[in-house]
């Protein structure tokens, strides 16, 4: 445990050196965040589209930033995995499960501080276009939020585990695409209907943007909460799971 | 007990044998030198004895312990300075050390310990606390061998640890690395015969995966009857003898 922690120490200080970081997982989801705000208020109220006000676009904002931290894993590790750095370290007495825990810890780490900042600035916005964001409801999907970012974490893992610097970002730029879509991150997904929706409900990525929006609205109901909740933890555990053995095959390799 | 011990070591990449049935012995405190063209299975061979890989045939022992077997044990006696620069870019010297010293299972006060006497012995106060990234080559070369001793290896691998440094910055390296000759059994490959001649107790010269000669410097003069380890390299190479 303790040589995971200090490889994860490592991780998190080399993180928050890399000017892309603050890029990919603050700046871009910040800019979302005002840029469909702005949009908000052009839409006339009469339309009746939902899915830009500030309380249905801040989970959703927080669940997009989560995919750019996925890209930033699947960049760190594959950028790893290129260097002798690795190569080092394999000869040491790290195992398998040390390292994946120090790469998965850190990056949850800036997943939460990601997800914090991106609803401090929700909040203030809020305020601004005079809907208060309701307090409780943030906290409760700060929390909701954690097993969407281990999912996110674990999918930028295996990307920069089985593929290399070059393949690994443009592959976790495809899931950020898909993610947005059937995650029904830009638009409402249970309102499309048919074929679009089925495909949207066979993702995990619908399953996350739901019960992040559903928390946020108070609304613990086990259809829009705790369903999508649990699918959204199954997943976690699994890609996690599979993360951790493709990297230790990996390793042995 | 020998320090590294090699029976009929072989290993394959597909149909390409790297390492071709080798066998040799290094004591403890011998610097020993792996010498060979491209291609002729000095990396392998010290990937296997670092546990980076297993063999295919054959037996490799650290001080006793089975390279295939008994990893952990293994790993805990040894260090590797790989042949590419292999730091941390974005830590310090000082991080770069205390994250090997940490993973090393060394407590706080160990840990804090170690960092100051290696920067102190390898001369790397100048540039403790710079980022690696910053480092010219020779620089990051010494840390890399600082991260391989911090760990107090019972033997050290150094993979072409000069390539690609001036001759100043070589130089500087040789120091260090007879600073530790007699402490620390080291294995080293490199291109450079005159580093191979300056530094080693003794050499073997590796051609396709086999061990075609080992000896002293007067031994393998001896064998060629050519002066100097380069032009005694260049006969076992090129199958004179």
């Amino acid at each position: 445990m303790n040589r995971a922690f200090a490889f994860s120490k490592r991780c998190f200080k080399e993180m928050i050196r890399d000017p892309l970081s603050y890029i990919f997982c603050l700046g871009f989801p910040l800019v979302m965040l005002v840029i469909m705000s702005l949009v908000n208020n052009s839409i006339p109220a009469e339309s009746n589209v939902t899915t830009f006000r500030i309380e249905n676009l801040t989970p959703a904002v927080a669940i997009f930033g989560q995919m750019f931290v996925m890209l930033f894993t699947s960049l760190t590790v594959s950028a790893d995995r290129s260097g002798a750095f690795l190569m080092r370290l394999f000869a040491t007495p790290m195992t398998g499960r040390d390292f994946s825990l120090g790469y998965i810890l850190p990056m949850l780490v800036i997943a939460v501080l990601q997800s914090v900042i991106t609803f401090i600035a929700g909040f203030i916005i809020s305020l601004i276009v005079g809907s208060a964001l309701n307090i409780g409801g943030m906290l409760v999907t700060l929390i909701v939020l954690l097993p969407s970012a281990l999912m996110f974490v674990a999918i930028g893992f295996i990307f920069g585990t089985l593929f290399n610097e070059k393949a690994a970002p443009p592959l976790s730029s495809i899931i950020i695409s898909l993610g947005s879509f059937m995650g029904g991150i830009w638009f409402d997904a249970e309102k499309t209907g048919g074929i679009m929706l089925t495909l949207c409900k066979c993702t995990p990525f619908f399953y996350c943007t739901k019960s992040a929006r559903s928390a946020m609205a108070l609304d613990f109901g086990a259809e829009n909460f705790f369903i999508p909740l649990l699918i959204v933890t199954a997943c976690a555990a699994l890609l996690t799971a599979v993360s951790a053995a493709i990297f230790s095959r990996k390793m042995k390799a | 007990m020998f320090a590294v011990e090699v029976k009929e070591l072989t290993k394959k990449y597909n149909d390409k044998t790297a390492v071709d049935g080798i066998s040799l012995q290094i004591n403890e405190g011998e610097l020993f030198s792996l010498l060979g063209v491209n291609g002729a299975g000095k990396t392998t061979t010290v990937k296997v004895l670092s546990c980076l890989t297993d063999a295919d045939g054959g037996e490799a022992f650290v001080l006793g312990k089975n390279c295939s077997k008994e990893k952990d044990a293994v790993k805990a006696l040894i260090g590797i300075s790989p042949q590419e620069t292999s730091v941390a870019e974005k830590l310090t010297v000082r991080e770069n050390l205390r994250l090997i010293a940490e993973i090393s299972g060394f407590d706080k006060e160990k840990c804090s310990a170690r960092v100051e006497q290696t920067i102190s012995e390898l001369g790397l106060g100048e540039v403790a606390d710079s980022l690696a990234k910053t480092l010219s080559g020779g620089w990051k070369r010494k840390l890399s061998i600082a991260m391989a001793l911090i760990s107090e290896p019972k033997v050290l691998f150094l993979d072409e640890p000069t390539l690609g440094l001036d001759v100043l910055a070589r130089r500087e390296l040789w120091k260090v690395i007879e600073s530790l000759k007699g402490r620390i059994t080291m294995i080293l490959t490199t291109h450079y015969m005159e580093e191979a001649q300056q530094l080693s107790d003794r050499i073997a010269v590796m051609v396709s995966g086999k061990i075609k000669a080992l000896g002293t410097l007067s031994e393998l003069e001896a064998l060629t009857g050519k002066q100097g380890l380069e032009e005694a390299f260049v006969a076992i190479a090129e199958g004179s003898v």
